[in-house]
């Protein structure tokens, strides 16, 4: 057999080999089951005894030249290939994939998270209470009594069964003053309570007759030292609600806190924050004020300490009320209160956010 | 309420302080301000003219051709004009061509223009006061004081401009004292440190003369009653400053005594009430006032026209018995002082605020006078206001006398109870602690009596803040607190003890139910109201349940309160899907079951998670129960709840529920809700397509029985086998009975067993269908082989008629 004919011959093959596909084709002609070179190889066997040695080894000389060059050829052609991938020009970086599922969180639902984040990072419970309620915790046990005006008021839904829609979340506070004090109190207390709240009202761009409120409490044992008693004060309600809208609106704040009145506290307040649409300067949304009136709040009303199983000589406290859907608003630039509970998705999806 | 900064002017010195800083400072230490108004805004063009000349138009009857001298603000002019009174010699407020005049009542701007009228020429025109804003309604043009200066600014002949603050209502309901003018200059008095004057100096009336009998028969509702006849008295219209002061905080103007009693309530925060003598005396001049209850029946025609039927709780002001008016609310019909009034009984009493409110409500019917009342008026303020009114129209009025001696049978001595502010409890609150000087000061100028003591201030409270406002120390902290300003106090973080909050399991799982199913597997949150709608209910096959009823709904037909969330997110989804292909909605709300009652007569309340999964009709659409069992399923895993799917779901009070597919949510064998497909005959009444998926889950259940915490078991070293395993079985086979025996035939070996498709078509024999599996098999100690797969296909094989299957392929 010549040997080195059939060497040049597989060479000019591998040399001749145009693309990917003919290589592979080559290679499988060559090294298959049945390759010309391995058939090559095996003819070792037909040669008498003596010749054997020195055509194996040509042979296999042959096989290791052929090899080589086959490889070095494969490798050639998947170096194009590859630098023709890496040279793509059939890319569109604007072709989108099939689209992800993606659902939304109700923007109600975010923000109470962020605050519920926000307070229970600072120690404080997350509590709940009942949407129907009595007129004793919504009422008589936060010092309003039954001849007060709030309680003829036309607002509050009342209900066939002599209980009524809760018109602010403040009956959690003497509710959980008395289960607290039921089972020993500890102070300090330090309890938000997020929720829905009901007051009978035409609805339309600004008014809601369902809407969400977060109580927040803060009771702690009065201390009696060297320089006088202290203990919770109107000086921590401010700390505590600037570092709270802070937060939750995501700039540095400018509140200011002015009297307001609501028969559970005393002092009352109403705390202002600084239009973020003028930046202060007076636009519609603000009436020209250059402030938001966002969150009413006071210190508890001994009455209420008292309702609640506690002494007011022993104990003070702060407590506010933050209108949730004001606080979304103002985030988001909402302007028609009624798209929270109209279930529409074309607003609902706009709020892809996982709470920070 | 509107309060007008002139005539708080006439009872502290404002001059030099910027109104929009009054606006600020009442703000920050009283009462909220809505907004602050430019009263006579836009009047500064106006001119006083002179009517040389009128003469009657050439072509209209009714318009009046003026030669009018406006002096230096433009000479003579001619005006054409249609109101009946000018006429020569009168000096009158012109508008001059290019000038604006400002909006007023329903009417816009009007910018004036050189016009012909009738083919006269105009050269602007002759105003009203309703033109000016100054009164609602005109005869016709205004005509001033014949000394008036020719062509000076109307503005600065007649002191009109003024500014009025809204004041928020809401915000002084507490406040008794500030629902009159007099109220705010006090405090404004108090804000910058300024002398307020007297109001209502008392003066010598006589000891006897026409005789009035004040009979009170109820002095709990009507702890005093003043009353005074007054003769000499001409009952014309108001002088026009006194009009537009009136005007400026939207009272209009009648006759002077009316008037003047308006001005004493919006000065005073005290009604009083001006009756024509003729109607409370009897011919001899004399008169009984008998201030009673009504009788069970009676009624009273009030001087709105209106015929009010009254009950036993109501008050009467009663002539010698004869109702003339309802106390504190509004007079009787008639009674009212009008033109020709010479002589007139002035009633200021103090009426309970109780007794007002009640019958206001009753009646709907509220006044200025019963909203002040229903405040808790100061009974001093009762005498006071009788004096002032006198001095006020004898002031406008010289013959005006006391035709009598003051009646006043109950009379009010006012006596202080000493109340302790601490000066401790005071620096505990604020969080402040304050000079003792200061503190006296401030509440000094509120008008408080204080003494300092050794532990703080004994304050003596005046009797316009005692009736409600000022009861307990708290409220000297609030005093102190709004005129040292809240504002200034500087902040200070809370400080404690530190530990973390104690957790509610249930709000945190439902929070993290509503963040997997919208973050992961793509719902969208949606809130619904807690009434249902009937028409909903109704469609939902509920309407007829028991439910908890709003008796003042904003609709009737709003009134239901949910018992679950399902209707309302049903309700959700048909416009939805007018506006895209499919929807996943999730609701977490509470429902509410009035059957049963809590220690507080409380109705039972449940906490439920719902979701609505739901396609549109088309020809490739495919059931989303399917997705939405295995979501929830994998959603409930995932946080620690896994539950059992295993039986059919045949709960009672949800008929959305399709009866014959739905599959109850289990944990250790009790059900916590289900997973179905919606009620057909619920989606037709919604106009829902077929493919609509729902899911329930009672929160509560599902907490009962504790979180289940992953565990660990060791990582396989050795790969898994995994098998295709198809089985031909009946129809109504369930898929868990043939997984049962797959992992039942392969044993230990078993690491998984998972459909992976039911498949009833080509090759599946009516009444069969073939359920196929991919079994993955695993040993912890080696790698299976071949073998080990036919093996336990063999056994597959033979074992398969046990349930009546049959081993595919």
């Amino acid at each position: 057999m010549d040997i080195t004919g059939k060497q040049d011959e597989w060479l000019q093959a591998i040399a001749a080999a145009s693309d990917g596909p003919a290589v592979a084709e080559l290679e499988a002609r060559l090294f298959g089951q049945k390759g010309e070179v391995l058939e090559m190889v095996r003819s070792v066997t037909s040669l008498p005894r003596e010749e054997r040695p020195a055509f194996g080894k040509a042979a296999n000389g042959v096989k290791l030249t052929v090899d080589k060059a086959l490889a070095a050829r494969k490798d050639g052609f998947a170096q194009i290939e590859l630098n023709k991938e890496l040279n793509a020009t059939d890319f569109d970086p604007t072709e989108p994939g099939p689209r992800a599922r993606t659902g939304a969180m109700h923007p109600i639902t975010i923000v109470q998270n962020e605050l519920v984040d926000l307070f229970t990072s600072m120690g404080f419970q997350w509590e709940d209470g009942p949407e129907i309620e009595s007129e004793y915790f919504n009422f008589d046990a936060l010092n309003i009594p039954g001849d007060h005006p709030a309680r003829e008021s036309q607002d509050t839904f009342l209900l066939s069964d002599g209980n009524l829609l809760r018109t602010h979340t403040s009956p959690v506070q003497v509710r959980t003053l008395q289960r607290l004090v039921k089972q020993g109190f500890e102070p300090p207390l330090k309890v938000i309570v997020p929720g829905r709240c009901f007051r009978s009202e035409t609805v339309d761009k600004t008014h809601e007759h369902s809407f969400y409120q977060m109580e927040g409490l803060v009771v702690d044992r009065v201390q009696k030292g060297e320089n006088g008693a202290t203990g919770i004060s109107t000086a921590n309600l401010i700390h505590t609600m600037k570092t709270c809208l802070r937060v939750i609106l995501e700039r540095d704040v400018e509140v200011r806190l002015r009297p307001g009145f609501f028969p559970f506290v005393e002092p009352g307040f109403e705390l202002d924050v600084n239009c973020p649409f003028c930046s202060g300067k007076g636009c519609s949304v603000c009436k020209q004020s250059g402030w938001i009136e966002i969150l009413p709040c006071g210190m508890v009303h001994p009455n209420v300490l008292k309702e609640g199983g506690l002494d007011p000589e022993e104990y003070t406290g702060f407590a506010f009320g933050m209108g949730l859907q004001r606080v979304v608003m103002l985030r988001y630039g909402i302007d028609d209160i009624r798209h929270f509970m109209g279930g529409n998705l074309r607003f609902l999806s706009q709020f892809p956010e996982v709470p920070r | 309420m509107k309060i007008s900064l002139r005539w708080l002017s006439r009872h502290v010195d404002l001059s030099g302080i910027d109104p929009k800083q009054i606006l600020a400072d009442l703000t920050m230490s009283t009462a909220e301000i809505e907004d602050l108004i430019r009263f006579g805004d836009g009047l500064e063009p106006l001119v006083v003219g002179h009517v040389r000349k009128r003469e009657k138009h050439p072509d209209a009857d009714k318009l009046s051709v003026c030669q009018v001298d406006l002096g230096q603000s433009g000479g003579i002019v001619q005006i054409v004009c249609g109101a009946p009174n000018v006429d020569a010699g009168q000096r009158v407020i012109v508008i001059k061509p290019g000038d604006v005049l400002p909006p007023s009542g329903s009417k816009g701007a009007l910018k004036i223009k050189i016009g012909k009228i009738r083919g006269v020429e105009s050269h602007g025109m002759i105003c009203s006061e309703s033109e000016l804003g100054l009164s609602e309604e005109a005869d016709g043009i205004f005509v001033l004081p014949p000394d008036s200066e020719i062509g000076a600014r109307f503005v600065d002949v007649c002191k009109v401009q003024d500014w009025v603050f809204e004041i928020d209502n809401k915000s002084i309901n507490h406040r008794p004292d500030l629902w009159g003018h007099y109220g705010f200059a006090r405090e404004l008095a108090a804000i910058y440190g300024r002398e307020l004057k007297p109001v209502g100096v008392p003066a010598e009336l006589p000891s006897d003369g026409k005789r009035v009998e004040v009979v009170i028969e109820d002095k709990e509702a009507c702890p005093r009653y003043c009353g005074l006849m007054i003769d000499g008295v001409t009952s014309g219209p108001s002088p026009n400053e006194l009009r537009w002061q009136l005007q400026a905080v939207d009272q209009r103007a009648i006759n002077l005594p009316v008037d003047l009693s308006n001005f004493v309530m919006l000065d005073l925060g005290q009604p009083v009430h001006a009756f024509d003598s003729r109607h409370v005396s009897s011919p001899d001049g004399d008169a009984t006032i008998r201030v009673r209850r009504a009788k069970g029946g009676e009624t009273i025609t009030t001087l709105d026209g209106q015929q009010r039927k009254l009950d036993n709780k109501d008050l009467l002001i009663c002539a010698n018995d004869k109702p003339e008016a309802l106390a504190g609310i509004m007079g009787g019909v008639g009674t009212m002082v009008e033109h020709g009034t010479t002589s007139l009984f002035l009633e200021s009493a103090n009426f309970r605020a109780s007794t007002v409110r009640r019958t206001t409500m009753r009646l709907g019917l509220r006044t200025d006078a019963s909203t002040r009342f229903e405040k808790a008026q100061d009974p001093a303020n009762a005498e006071t206001a009788v004096h002032y009114f006198l001095q006020l129209l004898q002031s406008h009025c010289p013959s005006a006398k006391a035709a009598g001696p003051l009646v006043d049978p109950e009379g009010f001595v006012y006596e202080a109870k000493p109340l302790l502010l601490r000066r401790e409890r005071l620096a505990l609150k604020l969080g402040i602690a304050l000079e003792d000087e200061q503190i006296v000061q401030i509440l000094t100028s509120l008008s408080f009596e204080v003494e300092t003591t050794a532990e703080g201030f004994t304050c003596m409270t005046p009797s316009f803040r005692a009736t409600k406002d000022i009861t307990i120390e708290d409220d000297l902290i609030e005093e102190v607190g709004r005129m040292y300003r809240y504002d200034n106090i500087p902040e200070q973080p809370l400080v404690g003890i530190v530990e973390p909050p104690k957790r509610n399991e249930e709000l945190f799982l439902v929070r993290r139910m509503i963040e997997v199913s919208c973050l992961e597997l793509g719902c969208n949150e949606i809130y619904n109201y807690s009434f249902t709608p009937d028409a909903v209910l109704e469609a939902c096959g509920a309407k007829d349940h028991a439910y908890i009823l709003v008796s003042n709904p904003v609709a009737p037909e709003i009134s239901r309160i949910r018992r679950h969330v399902m209707p309302s997110l049903l309700s959700m989804v048909e416009g939805n899907l007018r506006q895209t292909a499919s929807v996943r909605l999730v609701e977490t709300g509470k429902g509410y079951h009035g059957e049963t009652k809590d220690g507080h007569g409380l109705p039972h309340e449940v906490r439920e998670l719902s979701f609505v999964y739901a396609t549109r009709d088309s020809g490739e659409a495919v059931h989303p129960y399917g997705e939405l069992r295995e979501h929830v399923q994998h959603l409930l895993r995932r946080l620690g709840y896994p539950v059992e799917l295993t039986r059919t779901w045949s709960g009672k009070d949800q008929p959305w529920v399709h009866p014959a597919r739905a599959v109850a949510l289990d944990r250790d064998g009790s059900p916590v809700g289900y997973v179905a497909h919606l009620n057909p005959a619920v989606a037709a009444a919604l106009n829902l397509p077929k493919q609509v998926a729902i899911a329930c889950v009672d929160i509560r259940a599902l907490l009962a029985n504790g979180r289940i915490e992953p565990s660990y078991t060791p990582v396989p070293t050795h790969p898994e086998l995994p098998v295709d395993v198809a089985l031909l079985v009946d129809v109504d086979t369930q898929v868990a009975t043939v997984g049962g025996f797959l992992r039942e035939t392969g044993r230990k070996l078993i690491r998984n067993v998972e459909l992976f498709e039911v498949y009833r078509g080509e090759h599946v024999p009516a009444g069969k269908k073939s359920l196929n599996f991919t079994v993955t098999l695993g040993a912890p100690d080696r790698t299976l082989s071949d073998k080990d797969e036919s093996k336990f296909l063999d056994k597959v094989r033979k074992n398969a008629a046990q349930i009546g299957a049959e081993l595919r392929g």
